[in-house]
């Protein structure tokens, strides 16, 4: 049956929209963040796994998108929906912005970059305390008044589903096509037509754009923000969620979203000694099994969507990448 | 006026520091051509070895340092074996990505193993000299002055194993070429983990003489990172001599920036952010950074 | 009725690399239906040439004309997009890509493609090359005649009116040179331009109509080739190399 894949993703979405109130209310909050970072793994993944550029900014966004929505809720009145959808613009631009004055930038010298505009952020939002709270936290308008965390959740996974749409057109288009191929050569790409600069810009502002939305949900979800939501550790679990998962797809890097996530709930009474867990699977993924754990799995579930579907694409010599 | 010298005095002590920590990064991209994410956290490792050794080994304050050098040396031969092997290897595509993937995972590995060993709260070690100096007006600790000493000592010394000795000029050449290193017999992968433990116990020196006084916590390594970095950009990725002058000029330019600041409150903090912006700034200007045709990619 | 047109147009081209002057005030007109090999010792600047030209640098003196065009400074996707196709030195192929997505990216640059339309003309250039049947391979396994094959192609997408080559024939098994040999020919015959840089001789005087040799950056002989190989300072440039 063709497409067999897409319509079990699609059963277990239902699943989790029409049994989600069975949740208790811990792991309703649990599933809430885990789409959170699902939001932001997707977007990142196609920044830095399809268009290749390894950006280190993307939780700055997240938090930009927050503070956002969140002050200017705070100062004119605004409904949320409104401050979410000015964050969102807000990180639009300004990725696109990074997106440009990073042109010539390639892989490390970009991380570094990126990397120091997110601390800036990070430095900034801190310091600036009597417009954001500092360290102390903002308080945010709450997205709804309701007894449970129901709505969330409801939120939390039409903007997944929303994400997750707009970026697979996104990257089953030729826009798709075109990032993949800057990533394996920009200089070949040029010399095929591809408009570099635009496609570099074009991927930074998208995948910024998201990364604001998840952040305005998330201001407005938590009820506290803290310059800590853009901090390099939190950026380091998204890198370690995509890529554990497999940062070239989206599905792989939302399943590492996920995984990691309930992962780390699971194991909740380890504490600290979950994040050294999660260091020596990225170790041993990027050592191993460089295109993510789930990629074997997830591309063997799109095979069963193929088996009277055209052939399926043949795999190259091995697993790419694996092993010296 | 005195506030001024005071922090233009700092400053350079500082740099010292700096330029330990980013020669490092230079020997280590010289040689192994990537960028080293994780060298933050060595420095970390460092400062916490000499801490443990002075107050557990009753080491004194060189035998402190000496150990901590040489701990992370084998550390840093460790890592690279496990960890970079794929980088030599025809199979491993995009190596640059590679080298930036994995050295970020080791430095979040560190980090979060360093927090539980360690704990997360700040630690000092026992002053190496007790004391302050009284120079004119000024007053400056011994430790200080004995960190920037020692910190010149280790550059002095680095410089003349790099030009005078053979196992440094051997790593010079390999930095410059490994084809026509390896025709002269010299064996690079050898020179890979003589440069990665290198790197790595430089960086282990600088956190162990700055440990007495600014204090050791897990997560000390992270904006002396991206000042390494600005440095090495700075100084010219691939060159010791840059980095050392631009680690210099840097904590210079970094003690002179809080003196100027207006807010005394906020002038700390912006310090921080003081070596990112220039970072973004030398960037911006020269995307591969100063001495660009230095960075070869590797396929 | 007109000559044929100039297509391209370098005048006065120079490109300085640091301290070297890599081109040093080049003029080269390639006309509509020539078959040029561009030839010189190594180091000429030949490569660095004919990225002034495809729009991969821009040049610190002179200027590019397309088809009377300027089009100095202009990047390398526009000039793809006005028809200038080019292969490189060392095959750089979408690796990761399959075959099929290497032809697809040009053919999907061009205004107005579709993906059922670039798909079919990916599959009769790929028939042309003969690797219609690795479709579906990720181009690195190709093997490295096959790469260089697949490269043409995907310059082919483009529609080019003009295709340079650099050293296409680098490394190449024989009988796969005279395939490409014969590949060119074909495509030459059906109207294309062609501007080939190599060292093999042997093949290039097998094409070419016209010898551009290019020494030290600057152009010392332009012409047929039987004249062109008798020029004095074509041998003396060789010899000193």
């Amino acid at each position: 049956m063709r497409g067999l894949h897409a319509y079990v993703l699609a059963a277990a979405g239902v699943c989790a929209l029409v049994y989600g109130h069975l949740l208790n209310p811990y792991w309703m909050h649990v599933a809430i963040i885990a789409m959170f970072y699902g939001i932001l793994a997707a977007s990142w993944s196609l920044l830095a796994g399809y268009a290749g550029l390894f950006s280190l900014g993307h939780m700055a966004f997240a938090s930009l998108g927050g503070y956002t929505s969140a002050l200017l809720v705070q100062w004119y009145r605004l409904p949320i929906p409104a401050g979410m959808a000015a964050g969102v613009v807000l990180c639009t631009l300004v990725g696109a912005g990074i997106g440009w004055i990073c042109l010539r930038m390639s892989g490390p010298y970009l991380a570094i970059f990126t990397l120091g505009f997110a601390e800036i952020v990070r430095i900034t939002f801190s310091t600036e305390d009597e417009v954001t709270g500092g360290m102390a936290g903002l308080h945010t308008a709450p997205l709804f008044r309701a007894a449970t965390d129901l709505p969330y959740y409801y939120t939390a996974f039409g903007l997944l589903v929303f994400s997750l749409a707009t970026l697979a057109v996104i990257a089953r288009s030729r826009w798709g096509l075109f990032l993949r191929a800057l990533r394996e050569d920009e200089q070949a790409a040029a010399a095929s037509g591809v408009a570099v600069a635009r496609f570099r810009t074009l991927a930074f502002a998208v995948a910024s754009g998201f990364a604001g939305l998840a952040g305005g949900f998330y201001a407005h979800y938590v009820g506290i923000l803290t310059p800590s939501v853009g901090s390099l550790d939190l950026m380091a679990l998204l890198v370690v969620m995509a890529v554990i998962g497999g940062m070239e797809r989206i599905p792989t890097a939302v399943g590492g979203a996920f995984g990691v996530e309930f992962l780390q709930e699971a194991l909740r009474a380890y504490g600290q000694w979950r994040l050294v867990l999660f260091g020596l699977i990225l170790l041993g993924t990027m050592r191993f099994a460089r295109n993510g754990l789930l990629t074997p799995a997830w591309l063997q579930f799109v095979r069963l969507g193929e088996i009277r579907g055209p052939a399926p694409a043949r795999r190259g010599v091995g697993q790419e990448g694996s092993g010296p | 006026m005195d506030y001024f010298v005071l922090q233009a005095t700092n400053g350079a002590i500082i740099g010292v520091i700096y330029a330990l920590i980013a020669v490092g990064v230079t020997i280590i991209f010289s040689i192994l051509k990537i960028v080293n994410f994780a060298h933050g956290d060595l420095y970390m490792l460092g400062g916490y070895t000499a801490y443990y050794a002075i107050t557990f080994l009753g080491a004194p304050p060189l035998g402190a340092l000496a150990l901590s050098m040489a701990a992370l040396f084998l550390f840093g031969a460790l890592v690279e074996r496990l960890l970079l092997t794929p980088l030599y290897s025809e199979r491993t595509e995009r190596k640059d990505e590679y080298g930036l993937l994995v050295t970020f995972g080791l430095a979040f590995f560190l980090r979060n193993t360093a927090l539980i060993v360690f704990g997360p709260f700040p630690l000092r070690p026992r002053s190496f000299v007790p004391g302050v100096a009284h120079l004119g007006s000024l007053t400056v600790t011994w430790d200080r002055i004995f960190a920037g000493a020692l910190g010149v000592a280790l550059i002095i010394g680095l410089l003349y194993f790099m030009h005078r000795t053979l196992w440094g000029q051997a790593l010079d050449a390999v930095s410059q070429s490994r084809e026509s290193a390896a025709i002269v017999g010299i064996n690079p992968r050898l020179f890979n983990s003589l440069a990665f433990a290198v790197g790595a116990a430089l960086a282990a020196a600088a956190g162990a003489l700055i440990a007495p006084v600014y204090s050791l916590a897990p997560d000390m390594g992270v904006l002396p990172n991206i000042q390494a970095y600005v440095v090495v950009i700075l100084g010219g990725m691939g060159s010791v001599v840059g980095s050392i002058v631009a680690g210099i000029l840097l904590g210079e330019a970094e003690g002179l920036f809080t003196a100027f600041f207006p807010d005394p409150t906020r002038a700390l903090a912006y310090t921080n952010a003081f070596g990112v912006l220039v970072l973004m700034a030398v960037l911006l200007v020269r995307p591969t950074g100063l001495f660009g045709r230095r960075h070869v990619r590797m396929e | 009725m007109t000559g044929p047109g100039v297509l391209v147009r370098g005048a006065g081209l120079v490109k300085r690399f640091g301290g070297i002057v890599a081109v040093d005030g080049v003029e080269v007109s390639v006309a509509e239906g020539d078959l040029i090999g561009l030839i010189g010792p190594n180091g000429s600047g030949k490569t660095t040439l004919v990225n002034l030209l495809t729009g991969h640098l821009p040049p610190d003196g002179g200027e590019v004309f397309l088809r009377g065009r300027r089009v100095t400074g202009a990047g390398a996707h526009i000039l793809a997009a006005l028809g200038v196709g080019r292969t490189f030195q060392l095959t750089q192929l979408f690796g990761r890509m399959t075959v099929l997505e290497n032809m697809l990216v040009p053919g999907l640059t061009q205004p107005g493609s579709t993906w059922e339309g670039a798909r079919q003309r990916a599959r009769r250039y790929l028939e042309f090359l003969n690797l219609a049947h690795l479709e579906n391979q990720y181009a690195r396994n190709l093997s490295g005649g096959q790469q260089k094959l697949l490269e043409l192609g995907r310059a082919l997408m483009l529609e080019p009116t003009v295709l340079f080559l650099d050293e296409p024939f680098a490394g190449v098994h024989p009988r796969l040179r005279d395939e490409l040999i014969g590949r060119i020919r074909d495509l030459h015959r059906s109207g294309r331009t062609f501007v080939v840089v190599d060292h093999d001789m042997d093949s290039i005087l097998r094409l070419a109509r016209r010898l551009i040799v290019l020494a030290r950056g600057r152009t010392i002989a332009d012409g047929p080739p039987d004249a062109v190989r008798a020029d004095p300072a074509v041998l003396a440039a060789y010899a000193g190399s």
